[in-house]
């Protein structure tokens, strides 16, 4: 899957770019470090009529609105008849336990607009799967939007990116999501166990999706965020640059969530509960101080696999020049680096800067705490 | 990057800008987060006379002229506040005591906030209507001041801060504000500025902010006459006191949530319906819900659990194993609960001994019955979804007087009776209890917590002595809700200006006579009962050249001066209806069209709606037709005049000969309305002969029946259903229409079985023909009045009939059961009756004589008009009873007479007599029989009861019985009724 068309740029300046990104520590175009990510600007709260939003911009002028909009159905196949307690007399109805709890994946509905192309098109359908999938992966968000065995809210994500995609806008929408979820608030639920919800209609009282800590105002538990992760030779970038990903040896979208418990305050209970959940996901959970959990793990076609221009017919493998055994020599003559020539990369992602990648996502201290640690300072009044 | 969010820094504007976040849960469940901007301005005035600066700066209208200014310039004073004063109340105030505001004495100049108004509208409708009315009186000097709406006085919500909080905190900025902004007026000293709150900690915020405050009780000790006020206002104190009482004390279980009925009612397990209570036992109540063909029952006072007659509750179907018949036993409430002590109730069980021996009787009965099906479903309350509490007539229940409150001023419980039977003691905390002793009073329910077995109430004011014309009256317009006051002066401005001189124009060319055919050729007269002065109807009949008849019905063109959506308009569609009592009417419209220009007067050109038809001599319909008209009377007949007329064969006139064929005519057409199956109703009738003078009551007489009154009855019938037939065919959605439902067969089962056991007569109720055959057939030789009875008690099975709206009914359901007609609306008496005038107005527009007016065609508010319309009607009916009923009692005041009575009713403890003579039943108790309570035995299947002992007698259903009447005295409902001795059965 293609991330963006190619980055007008000739085979010399792939080249440079390439091997300015192979060294160590590696050169960016934009003079960062290869962890460091653009800077940015955000803000929650922004639609006063949706139960949630939030706006980024990034500093090279991409800029992502988010509004979250709820509403209340009815679960299908939600029982019909067995409310005799809900309407009958004593019995109270007992409290469900979390178990019971169970969100279906399509009480989120997503749409993302990316200007100038069609809402159908792959690179847009991919960019609302990604985030979606992060979201929906641990079956931890949809258990948040559970009203009671009969009810439950719809979730309606609006992701608008509204500045021409500059670069892959795939990390900025993920956290513009991230943050209007964080803000996202519902109605306070007043009824009682499984009868027709009634809610508050105070929304001062309304309850935040992510619930936070009263003392700070923080919450412990968080969405996920998607972020783009690249390799150049052993070299691991992150928040990619267009120019970057054009390079790229692999690109890769890595979903990390943040649970509600942290390793220091987790009870033995919640540990193992956490362990059940976890385990019907396919990703495995890697505790540190936050927290953390890899949800999953996209790679990402970045542009530089594509044929670049300017590649003759014969040599190009979309044409069949891979399948064509009688120029020898010119595949020999392919196969040869020449300096300061840009090539392609060919075959895949070795195991081991994958594996580095996913470390030093998750790491302690590394790149995931540092988003996460940004995004825990914007004012989500 | 700028933020998009607005900032208040940046933007000069932003103070003017505020905004609102709710959350609103829509009736199909859906959950939406609304958000309100709020533009803040600063042109909405104080509206104080005393005010100079909003004068200037207060908004005007198209012309130029700004709203008149309402408050005073010189507002009253109280001992605390000398130099005059403005009320602010706050939500509370107003909802605890609404009556202090209503009252003449005081409560002058107030200020109601925006935010006031908008909260007690959530609260209570009824009560947001009262005070909206008092805003529109002139005298009271009622504000509204849109304190959101202005810049000053606009708060917005604080971090953490609760609604009620915040709303008390605008109601205090508020009356800072108005305080400030007059204090600097110069030169005169300003009103201070009260801020009436019952909330101990809202008053404490507004003291510390140097506003004056007080609280509702302490406000009205300021007052002159203060002492007698504090008895409406409901006791917070106490009832917190009651509050901190242990769970245990509860006497009731615990109301549902709103949610959890919803969620029940919506899947059907839960019910809905309003709570109706058995006229004979207090604690029997049923509900009528759409689920089931037959009322389901509610039986004891923790099922019925704190319903009050009327209110919409919703139930629960008890398991089968607690079903029960109906009591047959006659419980009352006084007799039962007679030396209750209002004080020290709690302490008391909840159920007490006599209550619980009188269930026991029907525990026993149910275990003994040899046939299971007799038990009916029954079902407990489980909660209220609407309180239709409104104010109740009652006097003070002597016997629960404590001895230290008959001196002295303090303030005291006793408990009230209310007129109305169905209606639970009332708990009432009052200053004046020797004041209040012997009158008829008014009072309302405030609350029924569930540790109180009575509900508590306040007084709000007293109607007169017990058993004086006025009072007693007066009493029974307020029991059946009937609007008695005069009209209001916007009304009377609706009259033409002529007044009493308003004539029908000479000249063709006035517009009055546009598409008006002249009638004032036809001999045209009306027959009314005698003194009738609001004529509604007249009719002619003239032979055609072709042996036909031309027939025609004219009615009063109401809607000429009545024009759709003014000020008597509305008034006449709240009262619906002219009340009629045995010595008063209470007009729907003012006097000068009811009895003047609308009536058709003998000898005088009216406006009328007439309804030509033409006719063959066998009664046969040629064609109709439909015009407004104007008409000349001849004469106005009464029935006995016409009657005598028509008898008189030296009479050959030409208005006598169209009479007597209007007459044989009429009898034509009740044939075959006969034929097709109308029913005979009766119930039975009584007119109270009055002394002219003084108007008391001297003797009673069962009503007359003459041809002439079924001969203006049969053409009445005819126009009605014409009309009918062409404003449904002109609007079939809106047409305004009345139908009779066929009652449920389930309604004559009691009967018939009575008539099957006791005499062996069928009563067939497939269709009303059947019926109407079955009770032809009811005749007992010996007995005349035997028929008639059994027509009282099967019209009693009956449904009422009711208007409607064509659009919300199908076409079969359109019937007329009683008069077995297809199709049948209300023409005939737009005078007295508002859904005559609608239908007027869409007869008009149906031939296209003016155009529709919205208000005739719009579905939604011609429903609300025929539910109220039913309602008065009904109430209308029931208060002429009453009257009735009052007058008969009167009448009979220290006489004793023996009369023929009929066993209408058995219960095992009692039965009910109706004496035709007088119209009246009334119950006679086992007990009334001798002096020492006779052994009975009471056989249900037979209906029989059977007592032995001190006396020994058999009582059967229908049985023919002397009794001897008498006037009496009711001491606990301090009605003077009449009181039935059995002298012996025949």
């Amino acid at each position: 899957m293609a991330s963006t068309q190619h980055a007008l740029l000739s085979p010399a300046e792939l080249a440079y770019l390439h091997a300015a990104l192979s060294l160590t520590p590696p050169i960016r175009p934009d003079g960062r470090s290869p962890a460091q990510f653009r800077p940015l600007v955000a803000e929650t709260g922004i639609l006063p009529g949706t139960n949630g939003s939030a706006r980024i911009c990034f500093a090279d002028g991409t800029e992502a609105i988010v509004g979250v909009k709820a509403e209340v159905e009815r679960t299908r196949g939600g029982y019909e008849g067995e409310i005799v307690e809900g309407g009958g007399a004593e019995e109270v109805v007992t409290d469900v336990n979390d178990e019971e709890k169970k969100g279906e994946s399509d009480w989120v509905e997503m749409t993302v607009e990316i200007p100038g192309l069609r809402d159908d098109d792959a690179t847009t359908a991919f960019l609302g799967a990604m985030i979606s999938e992060a979201l929906l992966a641990d079956g931890g968000f949809s258990r948040r939007l559970w009203i009671n065995r009969r009810f439950h809210w719809k979730l309606y994500l609006d992701i608008l990116l509204i500045s021409p995609p500059l670069s892959y806008p795939l990390p900025l929408l993920s956290l513009t999501t991230h943050l209007a979820l964080l803000a996202t608030r519902l109605p306070r639920l007043k009824s009682e166990g499984d009868e027709d919800p009634f809610f508050d209609d105070d929304w001062a009282a309304a309850r935040y999706l992510y619930p936070r800590n009263k003392k700070d105002g923080k919450t412990t538990a968080r969405p996920p965020v998607t972020l783009l992760v690249m390799a150049v030779g052993n070299n691991i970038i992150f928040d990619p640059a267009k120019e970057e990903l054009a390079v790229a040896d692999v690109a890769l979208a890595v979903s990390i969530g943040e649970d509600a418990t942290t390793a220091a305050t987790a009870t033995g209970d919640d540990a193992s509960l956490m362990m059940d959940v976890d385990s019907t996901t396919a990703a495995a959970a890697i505790t540190s101080a936050r927290n953390l959990r890899l949800l999953s793990i996209r790679t990402i076609d970045p542009p530089s696999r594509l044929t670049p221009s300017g590649v003759p017919n014969a040599t190009n493998t979309a044409y069949g020049a891979a399948t064509t055994q009688k120029q020898p020599e010119a595949r020999t003559a392919e196969a040869e680096a020449v300096e300061g020539v840009w090539r392609a990369p060919r075959g895949g992602a070795k195991p081991l800067v994958m594996a580095a990648l996913v470390h030093k996502v998750l790491e302690k201290g590394g790149i995931a705490d540092e988003v996460l640690d940004a995004l825990h300072a914007v004012d989500l009044g | 990057m700028a933020s998009l969010k607005r900032s208040i820094e940046r933007d000069p504007l932003a103070a003017n800008i505020s905004s609102k976040v709710y959350v609103r849960s829509t009736k199909s469940g859906k959950v939406q987060k609304i958000v309100r901007e709020v533009y803040l301005r600063q042109d909405i005035p104080c509206s104080s006379k005393l005010c100079r600066s909003c004068l200037t700066t207060a908004p005007k209208d198209a012309a130029g002229r700004t709203i008149p200014f309402v408050l005073s310039e010189d507002p009253a004073g109280t001992s605390a506040f000398p130099q005059g004063h403005y009320l602010v109340p706050d939500t509370n105030a107003l909802l605890s005591a609404m009556d202090l505001f209503e009252q003449s004495s005081a409560f002058y100049d107030v200020v109601i906030l925006q935010i006031v108004l908008e909260e007690l509208r959530n609260r209570s409708l009824p009560l947001y209507n009262r005070l909206i009315g008092l805003t529109k009186s002139e005298d009271k000097r009622f504000y509204v001041f849109f304190n959101e709406f202005r810049l000053e006085t606009h708060v917005a919500r604080g971090d953490g801060e609760s609604v009620n909080d915040r709303n008390d905190r605008a109601v205090r900025k508020a009356v800072a504000w108005y305080a400030e902004h007059l204090g600097r007026i110069k030169g005169k000293k300003a009103p201070a500025i009260v801020m009436l709150s019952n909330d101990r900690d809202n008053l404490r915020k507004a003291r510390q902010e140097g506003l004056h405050a007080c609280s509702l009780g302490g406000y009205v000790k300021q007052l002159k006459d203060g002492d007698r006020l504090l008895d409406m206002i409901p006791d917070t104190e106490d009832r917190e006191i009651v509050k901190d009482k242990r769970p245990g004390d509860n006497l009731y279980p615990e109301y549902f949530t709103i949610s959890k009925m919803m969620t029940g009612v919506k899947s059907g397990l839960l019910h809905q319906g309003i709570f109706g209570v058995s006229p004979y036992n207090y604690l029997e109540g049923s509900i009528r819900v759409p689920a089931f063909p037959k009322a389901l029952l509610v039986l004891g006072r923790e099922n019925i659990n704190r319903a009050v007659d009327g209110d919409l509750v919703v139930i629960e179907v008890l398991p089968k194993d607690q079903w029960k018949e109906p009591s047959t036993q006659v419980i009352e409430e006084e007799a039962v609960t007679k030396n209750e002590n209002p004080d020290t109730e709690a302490s008391e069980d909840f159920i007490s001994e006599k209550e619980r021996k009188a269930l026991q009787e029907d525990v026993k009965r149910t275990h003994s019955k040899t046939t299971e099906g007799h038990a009916q479903p029954t079902a407990r309350v489980v909660g209220v979804a609407k309180r239709n509490w409104r104010q109740y007539v009652g006097h003070i229940d002597q016997s629960s007087i404590s001895q230290s409150g008959q001196q002295g001023r303090k303030q005291d419980s006793v408990f009230v009776i209310p007129m109305d039977k169905k209606i639970p003691k009332i708990r009432l905390r009052t200053r004046q209890v020797a004041e209040l002793l012997g009158k008829r009073i008014l009072v309302t329910i405030d609350s029924w917590d569930r540790s109180s077995r009575h509900p508590s109430g306040h007084f709000v004011r007293s109607l007169g002595e017990l058993e004086t014309k006025a009072a007693e009256t007066e009493a029974l317009l307020l029991e059946y809700d009937v609007q008695y006051r005069p009209f209001p002066k916007t009304v009377l401005d609706c009259l033409p200006k002529e007044g009493h001189d308003w004539k029908v124009p000479a000249s063709l060319e006035d517009p009055g006579w546009k598409d008006r055919e002249d009638l004032r050729g036809l001999l045209i007269c009306s027959i009314d009962p005698i003194g009738c002065q609001d004529i509604d109807d007249a009719l002619h009949c003239k032979p055609l050249p072709n042996g036909n008849l031309e027939v025609g019905v004219h009615i009063a063109d109401v809607s000429h001066f009545v024009k759709p959506g003014n000020a008597m308009d509305t008034e006449a569609s709240i009262r619906g209806t002219t009340v009629y009592l045995v010595d008063k009417r209470i007009d729907m419209l003012p006097m000068l069209l009811g009895t003047d220009l609308c009536s058709l007067k003998p000898y005088v050109e009216r406006y009328a709606f007439s309804v030509l038809w033409e006719m063959t001599p066998d009664a046969n319909i040629v064609n109709s037709r439909f015009t407004k008209s104007v008409i000349k009377s001849r004469e106005a007949f009464s029935y006995e005049q016409a009657q005598l007329r028509v008898d008189d064969v030296s009479q050959q006139d030409e208005l006598t000969l169209s009479i007597r064929s209007l007459l044989a005519l009429s009898r034509k057409l009740k044939q075959k309305r006969m034929d097709a199956g109308a029913l005979s109703l009766s119930s039975p009738e009584v007119k109270v002969q009055m002394e002219s003078e003084t108007s008391d009551p001297i003797d009673v007489k069962t009503k007359e029946h003459l041809d002439t009154m079924s001969l203006v009855e049969e053409f009445m019938l005819l126009a009605n259903t014409s009309v009918a037939a062409k404003i449904y065919d002109a609007f079939p959605q809106t047409a305004i229409l009345r139908r009779h439902a066929a009652p449920p067969k389930t309604n004559f089962d009691e009967l018939s079985n009575q008539l099957r056991v006791k005499r062996g007569l069928e009563l067939s109720v497939e269709s009303s023909r059947a019926l109407a055959d079955s009770l032809d057939a009811c005749v007992d030789p010996k007995e005349p009045f035997f028929n008639t009875l059994i027509r009282v008690m099967a019209t009693r099975c009956m449904m009422s009939a009711e208007y409607f709206c064509s659009g919300t009914q199908a076409y079969p359901e359109f019937r007329h059961y009683g008069l077995a007609s297809e199709i049948y609306t209300h023409f005939t008496s737009p005078i007295r009756r508002y859904a005559d005038l609608v239908a007027h107005r869409q007869l008009a527009a149906a031939i296209e004589y003016e155009a529709v007016h919205p208000s005739v065609r719009s579905r939604g508010r011609l429903e609300a008009v025929c539910k109220n319309i039913n309602v008065r009607h009904r109430n209308a009916q029931l208060a002429g009873r009453a009257s009735i009923a009052y007058y008969v009692g009167q009448a009979l005041r220290g006489k004793a007479t023996e009369e023929d009575g009929f066993v209408m009713k058995v219960f095992s403890n009692g039965f009910v007599v109706l004496v035709p003579r007088f119209g009246i039943e009334s119950l006679i108790r086992l007990r009334d029989l001798a002096e020492q309570e006779p052994q009975a035995t009471y056989d249900a299947e037979t209906y029989t009861l059977t007592a032995e002992g001190s006396r020994e007698i058999k009582v059967e259903l229908f049985q023919k019985v002397r009794v001897k009447v008498t006037d009496q005295k009711d001491e606990t409902t301090g009605k003077r009724g009449v009181k039935m001795e059995l002298v012996k059965t025949l």
